[in-house]
This record gives structure tokens, C-alpha cells and sequence, in this order.
């Protein structure tokens, strides 16, 4: 039974890619409230991503429930997932993804124009967006043309720019330099500060005790540990 | 260099790419099989008579001279002239009519096919002492020459009469004085139609009719022959040689060429038009893929690079991954094209007497292997670019570079108020100018065959239509009794229906039967209007062969004769000819012909150029009085009934039949053309296929596309665009190229088909009427520029789909 109140619930979920080998998630169950900001943390392999693009709907769980903001979206068709995404969830990658043929405004619009939302109204959104993370003055320009900071600043609008329930960061400063992924964690810090539900997956051991409340330790895609900031860690905490 | 790694980097590059393989071999296969079937029915249309010409050294011309007005030296002189190489001759001739005898246990029905006796056309029999001689060394195909007076070996080739009489039958030959008997004991071939038939040359005498001129045949092979300029050149030296008015008729070769491959030739041009666009488009296809695997593959030429590859190595390998599925198109091509080429050619072969005739060897070679070249230099050129990328560069992109082309396009694009997915589809093919360019260009090929292949079927159709009448005479009532010009093999159309006017048990006589058919015709409510028909077989001077008279009893202009040049025949002395009398005669609109029955002759000017084929173009149409100054007492053969508006054609026939009784065989005009069917559905199969060819080439390009941006594709997905969204973005990628193409792939088609019906027509020597030509209407002509979209959304769907189901996770991390 999912808990209502639980932004995410993820129970028993299983994901293998081929029958034989081993899962790259097994048996995981896990629960995030709303507001929260919960580091992933692993070695390569541990299943970070992975359990990353099962929350997103990216991926199906082999076996197992995945309940994101109320909804079982294990169970949703491909458009009934994709429109489920574009509601709820924003992603912000390690290599940006942005589009390379898009301006920076018409890549934070495109999740908005993707939703159906009226012109005027994406337009203003992504105005206050670019203006907020300090890109407005690129808001014409083409992505290749922007530092790397600049560019994950563009994808971090794009994210936010349908106001999601759940940001999900992939290495969100795994390219940048430290000066750089200083800046980008103190905005993930300050969205999460205004209420912005977040999971980031990361390598960086002090990003994730500096801007996350919750840490996860995956190990061979089983959660070896789930520390709260401050507290001693615990082994599958759901 | 050693082939081994070269062919597992080529077997890898294959089994990745199992698609873009498929595609090379299919559109290999149907060009191949397009190009085999076209070469072979041009080789085939040719070959036959080529051969048989050379075989029996046929005469370049067969003139005709009126012995009474020059001396044998005068005639034996024009063999010396420089323009001559070689002649034979004079052969005394004489043309007769004759009558057969029925063949025994034949029975007429509806669809009997034996000879049932009667009179048959005439035909001009020639005085030859034996088949062989230096021209015209005739073949002899049963029986044997004439050995003695009474005896006559008759013409069996495709371009004689066809008179189907056995060796064995006796004629008798009804123009001549005391009608004396020949017995046919042999038949014979004349590759140049010098005569019907062959008598001793001391029996022509005895066979020409009472106050007919006499008249001798001259065969002539000329220095230069190869045009009718040339020929025209050589018969002005022999005519210049004799006195005025020797020369009253001469053949050509090209004449009888022209004869014998018109029911084939027509195909050549459409088939050639259609080959070479399949030829075009499978080179495109093959270098768009080809571009495409160096493009999507540049991680993997560094990395085989990387671990020694030559350049050479590399561009063997690209090279190697098209040359496999190529060459298994090819060979099924050769099949394809084998297997369709068999119906085809059983016309070619039915329309030369021959058993039967087969795609020639050379050509299941040379086609392939010509094809294969064409596909080896469309490939070399990206291979040896990817032999020459930069090792480093290419590993370290690990993807197709961005080009940095099309971003206006996209903020153009992004402006407008439609839906994203729609926008940026719209956009993508500015990203790839070369490609795009391609991939248009086979797609406006394919849309083009769609029009042209829209605008012949119309055009055939109407052919149909104007050669039958079927529209205009949709019913017609035969006189009993007239089984049409000539005799021989006849079909009998079987009788039905109630009572008969005449004596029971008895025919009507011919006035009896006009009379009860025309107040039948009059009294039955649907009939418009009606007119009597008669076909007759008559001489023309200076046309050796037999030509037809068709006459009509009353206004004819109704009956639906396509007028080409000049007018509709207005009064007696006028006539109306199809394009190939002109060709064979040398006259124009505006001349005059001698129109000979026996002893009667009547000259009548050329007042119209018609559309016909009837009598293979050696038609004359005129009034019921110009014929019947030469042939008094003609009847009518048949009677052509115009319907009012609205009328059954069935239930007037079933009406008229009763009245008429079982007599009068009263039928639905439904000639049909079974050569012009077969061209409609080989115009329908090439043109499907070529569709099938271009779309493939869509599917290809969308293809490569998704393979460049399957991370983008990712990107968009894990940003919330669906399925269906998807889909639309990837069928819009190359819709607008489908629409653009298809705008001028109308034009296109249009001058495409401006050019191959009248070249179809020429080879079959008729003329076009303007109608046949301009088929396009401004409504079909719109849905026809669709067709391009067509093209591109059938080739798009399934890549389209294929993008949909990519799952996010995958493609976000697929380089």
C-alpha cells in the first residue's frame, strides 16, 4: 500500500537486463516525502541511474510498485508516462542534454509547449525562469555557445519550467569545474529551500552531505545504507 | 592487404545495419528486374526482324512498276544504279481474289476458329521460279516451292495477310478468266512482304484479271537504306531512271519493320522511362546509405582505424557492406524482371510468327553488372571519405557532429503557431541540406513515375476508348450473311432471339435485312441515331499492300473517329486515313489516292488524319458513294447505333434482338485491346513499384536521421513528449521534403508524359489526338502533388514507430 503522503514509494522494485545476470536494482523499497532532497550515492554499476530512470518512468521495474506523487507509473502506457513526466517530473543531466539546433529560451519552452500550456503564459514562465538562474541575457543564444555551468543553469530552467513536483539530477556537477558545481549546488540548495522535492544521484560525497537531507548508499543495487544529514546511517531505511 | 578483417568489418557493419541492407537489396532488385524487362522487350522489338532481314537478305524497298511503260532493259538498267547493291526482278504479279473451300467438320459458333470457307482478301501473288536469290531469299517454312502451273506457295510471314489456309487447299481464284485452281503446296516467308503468295512465273498471266494492267515487282537493296530520307533519295534515282508513271508503288523495309513491331515498340518508351528512373533512384538510395553508416559510424571507422585499418582497408569494408545486398538484389532483379518479361514477350513473339521469345543473355548480364557499377562508384566516394577521417577526431565525436545548419530554420520555425513536434520536424531537413536533397529528389522521382503512370493509364484508357467507339456506338447489329472483309479464319457470332423477317428457314436478302433492321433501329425508343457500315478490301496504287475501305450510309461524324490533323470527310471523293497509311504512302492531308477495285479505280483526296488501327493502319474512311464508285451494289456489314441518354445498353440490345429475331446478330460494342491492358497493368506494376522503391529511400533517410539524433530523441522523450508526438515529429522530418517534391514531381510527370505518349504513339505509328495528351485535370492534378507526401509518410511511419517505442533510458545513453 503506497503512503499517502510519500512523494515517492518505491516498494520491493527488481530491474534486470537480461534474464541470467544480476539485477542492476534488486529488491529495493524506498520512501521520499515531499520537500526532501535525497542524495543517491554508489560506486559505477551500483544501480544509481538506473534506479534514477525508475523513478522518472524512464524504465520499468522487472517487479515491484513505483508510486510517484500518488501515481502507480509502473503501470502507465508510454504517452500516459510521458505526460505524466512532463507534469511531475523535471531531470537535469551530468551532460546537460540540451537540444543543440535550439536558443536557450526554446529549449526551457519546449516542456511547456510539449504540455499544451498556453504561449503567452510558457513564455513568461521561462522569462522568470532565465531570469531567476542569472541566463536571461543568453536567452537567444545556442547552447554549444554557453559555458558548462551556463548550460546545466538552461537545464535546470527547462526542468522547473512546468513546475514539477520532483526534480530528479543526474551528476548534475559530475562536468563541471569545482568553482562551477559550487554554483550549481547552491541553486539546488535554494530550490530545495523553497519546497522543491529533489533526488540527485551523485559521485561527490560532499555535494551530497552539503546540499541533500537524506543520503542512499547503493551497492551492487541494493541500498547498503540511508543516512539522514546529521544522523549515524542505517541500512534500508524505508 | 588481407581480406579477412576487411570482410568481418564489413559482415559487422551488415548485421547493424540489417535495415538499411534490406533496403539496398530490395531497391536493387526491383530497378534490376525494371531495367532487364525494359532492355529485353528493346532488344526483343528489334532482334527478330533484324535478323530475319539479314537471314534472307531482304529488300530494302519492293516497288511496284507498270511493265507496260518501260522495256526490261529500262527496268534491268535501275539494278546498275551507283545507289543499288542489289536487286532481283521483275517478277510478273497479279493480284486476285480467291475463295476457299470450308474445312471439313468445322462448325461456325461463337467461338470457332477454323476456316469456314468463303472469298478472301485479295492478295498480289508474284512470279518466282524458286524461293532463293540474292534479295529476298524467302524461307520456306512447309511443303515446297511450286514446281508446276496450278500450284502456289502461299506468304505465312507476321507481315502477310495471315490468311491461315493450309497446305493442301484448293483456291479458286474467283477474278481471274475460267476462276482456275491453285493448289497450295508450301509456305513461305517473306521477311519484307514482297508478295501473299507465289506462283510459277509463267502463271501470272493466266491469273490477272480481264483489263487489269500488268504489272512486275522489283527488289531493291541500296548503299544507304538506313532512314527514309535515305530510301525516299534512293526510289527518286530509280523513278528518274524509268519513264514517268513506271513506278506505281513501292514498300519499304522500314514500312514492314514498323508493321511487325507495333504492338511491341509501344512499350519501349515507357519502360525506358521508368528503368531509368529506377536506375536513378537506386543510385541516390545507395549513396544516401552509404553517407548515412560513415556519418552514424564515424566512432567506429576511428576505432578500426585505431586498431590498424588502412584507409583502404576502410573504404574496402564501407564498399564491402553495400556490394552484398546489392548483388543479392541484383541477381533477384534478373529473376524479377525474367519473370515478368515472359507475357511481354509472348506478344513480340506471337506478333513475329516465333515460338517464343527470352530475355537474351547478355542482357540478364550486362544489367547486373552495369548496375553493380553504378552502385560501386555511388558508394566509393563516402567510403573514401570515411578512409580519410581523422582517427582521433572521430573516436573522440563518438557521434555525427552537429553541422551547425538549420538552427534558423528552427527559431523560423518555433515561431509559428502550430504544435512543437510538428515545428521541429518541419526543421530537420535543414540540418542535412545534402540529404534532404537526395531524398527529395527520390521521392519527386517516384511521385513523378505516380503521375506519368496516371497520366498513361487515363491515356490508354481513352485509346481504348477511341479505338472502339464504345462511347459514342455502343451497340451494333450485324447484316446476316456479311462476315466483313475478306475470309479465312472467321469468328461466327452466334445467333439468339425470337422470330426472322425472310422466308423461314431461309437468310433475308440484303435489302430485306437492311430494311428490318432500320425499322427495328427506328422503332426501338433509345436509339439516338444509327448509320450503315461497310468494310472492303481494296488496292491503292503505290501501296503494295491491301488496304481497307470502311464506308459509311449517311452522317458518320458522330461514330467517334478522333480527328488528328485536317477535317471529318464532308462529301464523295474525300477520305480519311490513320496516321500509319500516310507513313507507308508518303501522302499527306491534303493529297490524293487511287483507291483500286479490278478494273474500277476512283481517286479521292486525303481530307483528315483519324485515329485507327483497324487493318493495322492501312485504313481508308469515307462516304458510301466514293466506295460504291468502284464497287457497285455494296451492302452494308453491320449497322453503329448511338443510344439516347439514360438507355440500357442491355435491355436495348435484349429489345432489338427480339424484334430482329435470331438472324440478326445485335451485340455491345466491347472491343478490347488486350496489348494496351497488358501495358496499363505493367504501367500499374513498375510505377507501384518504383513508389515502393521511393519510400524505402524515405525509410532509409528516416532511419539514419534517428540513428544520428536517437539522443535527442531521448531528450525529447525524457522531457515529456509522447509517443504520438514523436511519431509526428519523425514523419515531419521529411514530410515537408515529400510535399515540396511532389509539387514538382507534377510538372515533372506531366513533361514526362508529354514526351512518352507520343513517342509511344510514333512507335507504333499512329498518331495523338491533343485530347489523349492533355489528360491532367486541375483536381487530379492537386491530388498528385499529395502524392509526394504519400511517399514520405508511408516511408516515415515505420521508422516513425520504431522511435516511439525506443525506450528513454536507452536512447538517452545510446551514442
Amino acid at each position: 500500500m503506497p503512503v499517502m503522503d510519500a512523494l515517492i514509494q518505491l516498494s520491493e522494485i527488481t530491474k534486470r537486463y537480461d534474464n541470467g545476470g544480476h539485477p542492476a536494482v534488486d529488491d529495493v523499497s524506498l520512501t521520499v516525502a515531499p520537500g526532501e532532497a535525497v542524495a543517491v550515492m554508489g560506486p559505477s554499476g551500483s544501480g544509481k541511474s538506473t534506479l534514477l530512470n525508475l523513478i522518472a518512468g524512464l524504465d520499468r521495474p522487472t517487479t515491484g510498485t513505483v508510486t510517484v506523487a500518488g501515481q502507480r507509473i509502473d503501470r502507465l502506457s508510454e504517452t500516459g508516462v510521458a505526460r505524466f513526466r512532463r507534469q511531475q517530473i523535471g531531470m537535469i543531466f551530468q551532460f546537460f542534454n540540451l537540444l543543440d539546433d535550439l536558443t536557450v529560451a526554446d529549449n526551457v519552452l519546449l516542456p511547456a509547449q510539449l504540455a499544451g500550456l498556453r504561449t503567452a503564459m510558457a513564455r513568461a514562465r521561462t522569462a522568470e525562469l532565465l531570469a531567476a538562474l542569472r541566463i536571461e541575457q543568453h536567452a537567444n543564444a545556442y547552447p554549444a555557445r554557453l559555458s558548462g555551468g551556463e548550460r546545466q543553469r538552461v537545464a535546470i530552467a527547462r526542468a522547473l519550467v512546468n513546475r514539477p513536483a520532483l526534480l530528479l539530477a543526474d551528476e548534475p556537477t559530475g562536468a563541471l569545474d569545482t568553482a562551477t558545481g559550487e554554483e550549481i549546488g547552491e541553486l539546488l540548495l535554494d530550490l530545495n529551500a523553497s519546497g522543491q522535492s529533489m533526488v540527485l544521484v551523485t559521485h561527490n560525497p560532499d555535494l551530497a552531505a552539503r546540499y541533500a537531507s537524506r543520503t542512499i548508499q547503493l551497492v551492487d543495487g541494493r541500498i547498503a545504507a540511508d543516512v539522514a544529514a546529521g544522523a549515524a546511517a542505517s541500512p534500508g531505511r524505508s | 592487404m588481407s581480406a579477412g578483417p576487411v570482410a568481418r568489418a564489413a559482415r559487422g557493419g551488415l548485421t547493424r545495419r540489417r535495415v538499411q541492407t534490406f533496403v539496398i537489396g530490395l531497391v536493387l532488385l526491383i530497378s534490376t528486374g525494371a531495367s532487364v524487362l525494359a532492355l529485353a522487350i528493346v532488344v526483343d522489338s528489334n532482334a527478330p526482324f533484324d535478323h530475319a532481314f539479314t537471314a534472307q537478305h531482304g529488300a530494302d524497298v519492293a516497288a511496284t512498276v507498270n511493265s507496260a511503260r518501260a522495256t526490261t532493259a529500262q527496268l534491268a538498267a535501275t539494278k546498275r544504279l551507283p545507289e543499288v547493291t542489289a536487286a532481283a526482278g521483275p517478277f510478273a504479279e497479279a493480284t486476285v481474289t480467291a475463295t476457299v473451300p470450308s474445312q471439313p467438320g468445322c462448325n461456325p459458333g461463337p467461338d470457332s476458329s477454323c476456316l469456314i470457307g468463303g472469298p478472301l482478301p485479295p492478295i498480289t501473288l508474284a512470279g518466282r521460279a524458286a524461293p532463293g536469290g540474292g534479295v529476298d531469299d524467302l524461307t520456306l517454312q512447309s511443303g515446297h516451292w511450286a514446281t508446276q502451273p496450278g500450284q502456289v506457295v502461299l506468304d505465312g510471314s507476321g507481315s502477310g495477310p495471315q490468311l491461315g489456309v493450309p497446305v493442301g487447299t484448293t483456291l479458286t481464284i474467283a477474278s481471274a478468266p475460267g476462276k482456275p485452281a491453285l493448289t497450295v503446296v508450301g509456305i513461305a516467308s517473306s521477311v519484307t512482304g514482297s508478295a501473299d503468295g507465289w506462283v510459277l512465273p509463267g502463271q501470272v498471266a493466266a491469273l490477272r484479271s480481264a483489263g487489269s494492267p500488268a504489272t512486275s515487282e522489283l527488289l531493291y537493296r541500296f548503299r544507304s537504306a538506313a532512314s527514309a530520307a535515305d530510301l525516299s533519295a534512293d526510289m527518286a534515282a530509280v523513278r528518274s531512271a524509268l519513264p514517268p508513271g513506271t513506278v506505281t508503288g513501292s514498300l519499304s523495309y522500314l514500312a514492314v519493320k514498323t508493321l511487325e513491331t507495333g504492338d511491341i515498340a509501344p512499350f519501349v518508351p515507357f519502360l525506358f522511362a521508368f528503368g531509368v528512373i529506377g536506375m536513378v533512384m537506386s543510385v541516390l538510395i545507395v549513396t544516401n546509405v552509404v553517407s548515412g553508416a560513415v556519418v552514424a559510424g564515424y566512432r567506429r571507422i576511428g576505432i578500426l582505424k585505431s586498431i590498424g585499418f588502412t584507409p583502404g582497408q576502410v573504404v574496402a569494408a564501407y564498399t564491402g557492406q553495400v556490394s552484398v545486398p546489392a548483388f543479392a538484389g541484383c541477381i533477384g532483379g534478373v529473376l524479377l524482371g525474367n519473370l515478368i518479361a515472359r507475357p511481354v514477350l509472348a506478344q513480340t513473339a506471337s506478333a513475329y510468327g516465333v515460338g517464343s521469345l527470352s530475355v537474351p543473355l547478355w542482357v540478364d548480364i550486362a544489367v547486373p553488372v552495369v548496375m553493380l557499377c553504378l552502385v560501386g562508384i555511388a558508394a566509393l566516394l563516402p567510403a573514401v571519405r570515411a578512409g580519410r577521417l581523422n582517427v582521433v577526431q572521430a573516436i573522440a565525436t563518438g557521434r555525427a557532429p552537429r553541422t551547425g545548419r538549420g538552427y534558423a530554420a528552427h527559431r523560423l520555425l518555433g515561431r509559428l503557431r502550430l504544435p512543437r513536434p510538428l515545428t521541429i520536424g518541419l526543421a530537420a531537413p535543414f540540418a542535412r541540406p545534402a540529404r534532404t536533397s537526395v531524398t527529395m529528389v527520390a521521392i519527386l522521382l517516384g511521385a513523378a513515375a505516380v503521375t506519368l503512370a496516371v497520366g498513361l493509364s487515363t491515356s490508354l484508357n481513352m485509346v481504348v476508348e477511341a479505338l472502339s467507339h464504345t462511347q459514342t456506338e455502343p451497340v451494333q447489329v450485324a447484316v446476316p450473311g456479311k462476315a466483313g472483309p475478306g475470309g479465312g479464319i472467321i469468328h461466327v457470332q452466334a445467333a439468339h432471339g425470337g422470330g426472322a423477317p425472310g422466308p423461314a428457314g431461309q437468310p433475308p436478302s440484303a435489302a430485306q435485312a437492311q430494311r428490318a433492321i432500320e425499322t427495328a433501329l427506328r422503332a426501338q425508343p433509345g436509339t439516338l441515331r444509327f448509320v450503315a457500315e461497310t468494310d472492303q478490301i481494296v488496292s491503292v496504287a503505290g501501296l503494295s499492300q491491301q488496304a481497307m475501305v470502311t464506308a459509311f450510309r449517311g452522317n458518320a461524324s458522330w461514330t467517334g473517329y478522333d480527328i488528328i490533323a485536317g477535317h471529318w470527310y464532308t462529301g464523295p471523293g474525300q477520305v480519311d486515313v490513320p496516321a500509319r497509311f500516310l507513313t507507308v504512302t508518303g501522302d499527306a492531308v491534303g493529297d490524293s489516292v487511287t483507291i483500286i477495285n479490278g478494273n474500277r479505280q476512283v481517286t479521292a483526296r486525303i481530307v483528315g488524319e483519324v485515329f485507327s488501327t483497324s487493318n493495322d493502319g492501312l485504313e481508308l474512311i469515307t462516304g458510301w458513294k466514293t466506295l460504291a464508285s468502284i464497287m457497285p451494289g455494296v451492302t452494308p456489314s453491320q449497322y453503329d447505333v448511338g443510344l439516347r441518354p439514360g438507355t440500357s445498353e442491355v435491355a436495348y440490345i435484349q429489345a432489338v434482338s427480339n424484334r430482329l429475331g435470331p438472324q440478326y446478330p445485335v451485340f455491345p460494342n466491347q472491343r478490347h485491346s488486350h496489348l494496351l491492358q497488358l501495358m496499363v497493368v505493367l504501367i500499374g506494376t513498375l510505377t507501384l513499384l518504383l513508389t515502393v522503391v521511393a519510400g524505402l529511400g524515405v525509410l532509409n533517410t528516416v532511419v539514419l536521421h534517428i540513428r544520428e539524433r536517437v539522443h535527442d530523441i531521448g531528450v525529447f522523450k525524457a522531457i515529456g513528449m509522447t509517443p504520438r508526438q514523436t511519431i509526428v515529429m519523425v514523419v515531419c522530418w521529411v514530410a515537408g521534403t515529400g510535399l515540396v517534391a511532389g509539387l514538382i514531381a507534377v510538372p515533372a510527370g506531366m513533361v514526362l508524359h508529354g514526351a512518352v505518349l507520343p513517342a509511344m504513339a510514333n512507335a507504333a505509328d499512329v498518331g495523338v489526338p491533343a485530347n489523349l495528351v492533355n489528360v491532367y485535370h486541375p483536381a487530379e492534378m492537386a491530388g498528385l502533388a499529395l502524392a509526394g507526401v504519400v511517399i514520405a509518410v508511408a516511408g516515415a511511419l515505420l521508422p516513425a514507430s520504431w522511435a516511439a517505442a525506443t525506450r528513454t533510458g536507452a536512447a538517452l545513453h545510446a551514442e
